[in-house]
């Protein structure tokens, strides 16, 4: 019986040796086999909601084995034909030790036609990334876009790569418009744009806001944005005539819009911030604005939200620069 | 042996039934009520739609007269206020502070009450909103 129990114990060792042995072996690397044909990926580089003007990019990777031949030409097909700064850069980029974009020149400048916009390789080039940058048009607005990339090579292999649907903002945007006080210092979110107390009295029924800047003694009043409603606020304007709309206005401060701010922060309004906004108890005025911050705006009509950002002010000059995101109620 | 496993049991019973007997008493928040009688605000705050602050200066917390004098900043927009309360330790408000709140009644002060540690204190304290003049 005690052989018996010796023996179990032996067997039972002797086990639990060959497993801990066959666990530490190393399986034995393989380096993977490389497909013998033509090859390509995508990735997109730009983040946050598309807006009409702004770029959608994309990276677009091909390669082929040296021994099957080499790239001929590269294409991209936009389901809604890009605005006409639309491109497939003729570079294939890497970087550097100091991490900037090196360029190398592969094939000849992009040609637009229709929706494809097209590379041709004047290199012998076996590998290459190319940068895509879609202009988002006008038509393209509320609708979505997808692409097609696609490459050929000289033995005739063709690969396509598919990216999308991705979805268009409804949104407009405005960038750097400069507000002065008694001067360029009224606003119409209508039509996007700054008026002067002359070109104020043809437009009366689009001025939402009036800019202005006081310095009042004991009390902080410095850049402000008032409706023409809002009388209160603004001392020693006089309104041209017919500039008498009233608009919510509800102040923010460091919401630092990436497109409208061009600043570090990734913080994106799109559509969807428009439409959940409440201002249904917001004055129609805000005074003592500073630089980096900004206004909710709903016009008096109820027919377009904006959000105004502070880009600088400049108190001796008694001006700001301003950028506009508006996006129209339905 | 059984006389041990015996000894053991009774422990390991009396143990148990120690730590079951200690209850600490909590309120309808789910506030831990304590022994603290204190009642009053320790420090005030007033925050505009923007989560700046739009205070001129501290305010004044009285807390024999239970008020607290806030002037606000030319220009405030009252309907959209955010005040904030520090109270002692333990304490609570009533009503509590959920968003923003209209101050724009100047004439009808809102009125917060401040609940003690051991929820037995209650002392209503009044905020008086005034707007920095021109």
């Amino acid at each position: 019986m005690k052989i018996m129990k010796h023996k179990l114990l032996f067997c039972l060792s002797l086990l639990s040796l060959v497993v801990f042995m066959s666990a530490c072996e190393d399986e034995k690397y393989a380096i993977p086999t490389l497909p013998q044909e033509l090859r390509n990926d995508v990735i997109k580089r730009t983040l946050g909601p598309n807006v009409v003007g702004l770029n959608i990019e994309f990276a677009y990777g091909i390669a082929i084995p040296k021994s099957l031949g080499k790239l001929v030409s590269a294409e991209v097909e936009a389901s809604i034909a890009g605005a006409e700064a639309t491109y497939l850069d003729n570079k294939s980029y890497s970087t550097n030790g100091s991490g900037q974009d090196v360029g190398v020149e592969v094939g000849s400048k992009s040609v637009n036609n229709g929706n494809k916009t097209t590379v041709t390789f004047t290199k012998d080039t076996i590998a290459a990334t190319l940068r895509y940058f879609y202009r988002i048009p006008a038509a393209a607005k509320g609708k979505e876009v997808s692409f097609k990339f696609s490459a050929t090579a000289s033995n005739g292999q063709t690969v396509s790569y598919s990216m999308g649907p991705y979805k268009i903002a409804e949104m407009d945007m405005v960038l750097d418009l400069t507000v002065k006080d008694n001067d360029a210092s009224y606003i119409s979110i209508e039509d996007m744009a700054v008026y002067n107390a002359a070109a104020a009295a043809t437009n009366a029924a689009k001025i939402d806001l009036v800019y202005l800047y006081r310095v009042i003694p004991n009390i902080t009043f410095t850049h402000a944005l008032v409706a023409p409603s809002a009388k209160t606020y603004l001392p020693g304007v006089t309104l041209p005539a017919g500039v008498n709309r009233s608009a919510k206005i509800n102040k923010v401060w460091a919401l630092r819009d990436f497109h409208l701010a061009r600043l570090q922060y990734g913080i994106y309004i799109d559509d969807i911030d428009f439409q959940q906004l409440d201002l249904s108890n917001s004055p129609d005025y805000a005074i003592n604005l500073r630089a980096e911050s900004g206004v909710w705006v709903e016009t008096a009509d109820g027919k377009y939200r904006a959000y105004i950002y502070i880009n600088s002010i400049d108190n001796t000059g008694k001006s700001a620069r301003i950028s506009i995101k508006r996006y129209t109620m339905k | 042996m059984v006389k041990y496993i015996k000894l053991m049991s009774t422990l390991f019973f009396t143990l148990a039934l120690v730590a079951c007997k200690e209850e600490f008493p909590i309120d309808e928040d789910g506030l831990l009520i304590t022994t603290r009688s204190q009642c009053y605000v320790s420090n005030f705050e007033m925050l505009g739609s923007d989560f700046q602050t739009v205070r001129t200066k501290a305010a004044v917390i009285d807390t024999v007269a239970q008020t607290i004098n806030v002037e606000v900043l030319y220009g405030t927009d009252l309907k959209n206020l955010y005040p904030q309360f520090s109270l002692v330790t333990d304490a609570k408000l009533d009503p509590k502070i959920t968003g923003k709140v209209d101050f724009s009644d100047l004439a009808n002060p809102k009125k917060y009450t401040v609940v003690s540690g051991n929820r037995k204190v209650r002392k209503e304290y009044t905020v008086n909103v005034s707007v920095q003049k021109l």
